[in-house]
């Protein structure tokens, strides 16, 4: 089974948190139960689609912006499709990048470089890496599956007010994080916090996950974040013009969409 | 002045409206450019600015259409004669600045399963990096020798394209009604290619010593607008099991050029007793195009961390420039001498000994048809911020006459090695980018070293060097390899 689970901030990137308004289960749950919750959740709507305001923030503090359209598509069984088209700035206006997962088989990614004009099928490694300058990487954005992981319930908290289960997630094998330790909304089962620990144990990022808004009976964080504490920067992601199952057409996953645009 | 009409769209920004109408969106750039010339002998190239528009409207999910327009004010041409204000799709030698290039402009119409682009447009196919065996409808700009990004080099041609889209295949069909030629510089401006130089002087063991050579340049004679002249494409596309796979067929003019150079031998005689006398030459470098067929296939796929890419064309019917300097000693050998003066004799008796001066049109036929293959093989590997690719791209012809040698091919085969380095850094704001090619038999390569910066995300500069050097002065690189320099180029988009 695959849960797009450690990297909590590309559930919203890629998959946009579709969780449903769900009233919280029993106490009695474990970790194991809330993590299969939240992502049995995830696959809610057959399809989605959304802009995308992105702004990475240096160490300086200095900001630079990207806006983005993005498009998911899935198939059940953690099948799924997804492209992004991106709009600004000049320089990576066009480009688009399509990505097709499948749970039995590495994910197939494509690149559209409008200065190439060639859509160029590209590697899924380097999963480790920035994705595009941001505090994402490409791991946080592929799929896991949620039986690599061990779960377990630390406690209960409050984050802004609002309740949460604290749970630790660790891979039995580790390669790009050594655990997670995400806080997940207990009346919502959506995750409001994500701390990522790095290979050697460091705490390295977190995910701050906000402004939930309800969408065709769907609970959508529209803001998120993801602060590396260990380089300083930031990026921060705000979801607008949110759609869930418009009929999105297959052929907007293939090539003839990523050069045409959407 | 291009500065200043730049600095005004700047000011308005990029333009976006979106409405009842449809969309409608106006953005572009403006690009200055500035080179420091190693050898300072070379001819000059001044600073140079560059402004493009580019204007997208669609009233439809079915109808949509671009125009990008690049109005330039060139730094390498020099004493331009061409007042025309765009640059025109029946000329090789453009000789104007400023100008505007259309570089695309057309129509695109979406229907269920068939999209038809229609106007002027650039194809893409192949899957290797800059050098393509399998794309030859667009012809290609050489006025800055070849060594700028493919797409700018690139020139859109007046065609329609049709794409088909099934379940079983993508079918991908192209007609380009009128050849559009290449472009070349001026040949005193600093990127014409040297190949496409006659030497100034003809070496000859006889009495005459060495013959002086005169040079004039013809533009092109472009076939008659028929349907038989015109030339098409098409290419078959389907993902199959983690395989991007193409089959591709092109017939039409090779896009490279192809030169004759008929040559008018004027000889004169000094004094009929001595029998002395002299020859001059005069070479027309004249264009020749030639229809070829092209079938090709190519390949994507990735293996583990990497992605592989190939490419593979065979071509029937390509013609190749014969190396000049051996042609042109063949016409003025001892023996040829001596038929020519026989014959100039001949005509000076029966003249009454008015003819003394007397001229000989000499067609050496300098291209010859060798059919041939090109193929290669890319990997990539990215990591991240990195991305490192390396290719091998061989063109072998199989019945190579090594009496008749052509530039850029030694005995049949010439072999490149690319190898690219890219570097991301600070959030993607910064990148370090480091080209090269290597041509084995000629021991000759570019090394191209650059760095880029985004000061904001509109604003954006690039310092880098161009290192050019070959063996041999008529091979691909090496007959730029005087050409080494500094760049610096500052982008400001909108």
């Amino acid at each position: 089974m695959k849960c797009k689970y450690t990297g909590y901030a590309i559930i919203v990137f890629l998959v946009l948190c579709l969780t449903h308004v769900t009233p919280a289960l029993s106490a009695e749950m474990t970790a194991y139960q809330i993590v299969k919750k939240s992502e049995d959740l995830l696959d809610q709507a057959k399809d989605s689609k959304a802009d995308m305001h992105m702004i990475f923030v240096s160490n300086k503090g200095e900001k630079r912006e990207r806006t983005l359209n993005l498009f998911v598509k899935r198939y059940g069984n953690n099948k799924s499709k997804s492209i992004v088209f991106f709009n600004s700035p000049a320089d990576v206006k066009g480009t688009s990048f399509l990505v097709w997962t499948n749970e039995k088989k590495e994910d197939k990614q494509w690149l559209y470089l409008p200065a190439l004009q060639r859509v160029r099928q590209i590697s899924a490694s380097g999963k480790g890496e920035s994705f595009m300058g941001t505090e994402l990487t490409f791991f946080d954005m592929g799929s896991q599956d949620i039986d690599d992981y061990s779960y377990n319930l630390l406690k209960e908290d409050t984050v802004k007010g609002e309740s949460c289960y604290v749970i630790e997630a660790t891979p039995k094998k580790v390669e790009f994080y050594s655990k997670v330790i995400v806080w997940i909304r207990t009346g919502n089962f959506i995750p409001a916090k994500a701390d990522l620990y790095d290979t050697k144990g460091q705490y390295q990022k977190q995910g701050i996950f906000e402004n939930v808004k309800n969408i065709k009976e769907i609970n959508t964080p529209t803001h998120i974040e993801m602060h590396n504490v260990q380089n300083g920067r930031a990026t921060i992601i705000d979801l607008s013009n949110i759609v869930y199952d418009s009929g999105l057409k297959e052929d907007i996953f293939t090539e003839r969409y990523m050069t045409r645009g959407n | 002045m291009l500065f200043w009409i730049g600095l005004t769209f700047l000011e308005a920004k990029a333009f976006q409206y979106e409405g009842d109408l449809g969309k409608l969106s106006l953005a572009g750039y403006l690009e200055g450019k500035a080179i420091y010339a190693f050898d300072r002998d070379t001819p000059r190239e001044n600073p140079s600015e560059k402004l493009g528009v580019e204007l997208k409207a669609s009233s439809s999910s079915w109808l949509s259409s671009k125009i990008f327009l690049q109005a330039v004010d060139d730094g390498k041409v020099i004493d331009p004669d061409n007042k025309a204000l765009f640059n025109q799709f029946d000329r090789i030698y453009q000789d104007k600045n400023p100008y505007v290039n259309v570089n695309e402009a057309y129509l695109d119409i979406y229907t269920g399963k068939v999209d038809f682009r229609l106007g002027v447009q650039k194809f893409a196919w192949g899957r290797l990096d800059e050098i393509n065996p399998t794309d030859n409808l667009n012809t290609m700009d050489l006025t800055e020798g070849g060594i700028n990004d493919e797409i700018e080099r690139k020139i859109g041609v007046p065609s329609l394209k049709i794409n088909m889209y099934s379940d079983m295949a993508d079918v991908e069909l192209a007609w380009v009604p009128v050849y559009v030629p290449y472009r070349l510089p001026q040949p005193d401006e600093r990127w014409f290619p040297k190949v496409l130089k006659p030497p100034e002087v003809i070496k000859t063991d006889t009495m005459v010593g060495n013959i002086p050579v005169n040079t004039s340049y013809q533009d092109i004679d472009l076939p008659a607008h028929t349907v038989g002249n015109s030339e098409m494409g098409v290419r078959v596309s389907k993902y199959i099991g983690g395989w991007d796979l193409s089959c591709s067929y092109f017939t039409g003019y090779d896009p490279m050029p192809l030169t004759d150079a008929p040559v008018d031998l004027t000889v004169k005689l000094l004094n009929p007793l001595a029998l002395d006398y002299r020859i001059n030459t005069q070479v027309t470098m004249v264009p020749e195009i030639h229809r070829m067929d092209v079938f090709g296939f190519d390949f994507t796929t990735t293996m583990s961390s990497f992605t592989v890419r190939g490419e593979y064309a065979y071509f029937k019917n390509k013609y190749y420039n014969q190396k000049i300097d051996p042609v042109l000693e063949q016409l003025v050998t001892k023996s040829r001498q001596d038929e020519i003066y026989k014959e100039f004799m001949t005509k000076y008796l029966a003249s009454g000994g008015r003819d003394n001066v007397q001229v000989f049109h000499i067609d050496p036929h300098i291209p010859i048809q060798e059919d041939s293959m090109k193929y290669g093989l890319g990997l990539d590997y990215i990591y991240g911020d990195t991305t490192l690719s390396v290719q091998f791209i061989q063109e072998l012809i199989p019945n190579f006459n090594a009496d008749k040698p052509v530039y850029f091919n030694k005995n049949g085969l010439n072999t490149m090695l690319t190898f690219l380095f890219k570097q991301f850094f600070l959030q993607n704001t910064m990148e370090f980018n480091l080209r090269t090619v290597y041509e084995v038999e000629f021991q000759d390569f570019i090394i191209k070293p650059s760095l880029k910066y985004n000061f904001t995300d509109n604003l954006q500069g690039t310092i880098g060097i161009l290192f050019i050097s070959g063996k041999y002065d008529d091979s691909l690189f090496g007959q730029f390899k005087d050409n080494d320099e500094m760049f610096a180029k500052l982008r400001c988009s909108f």
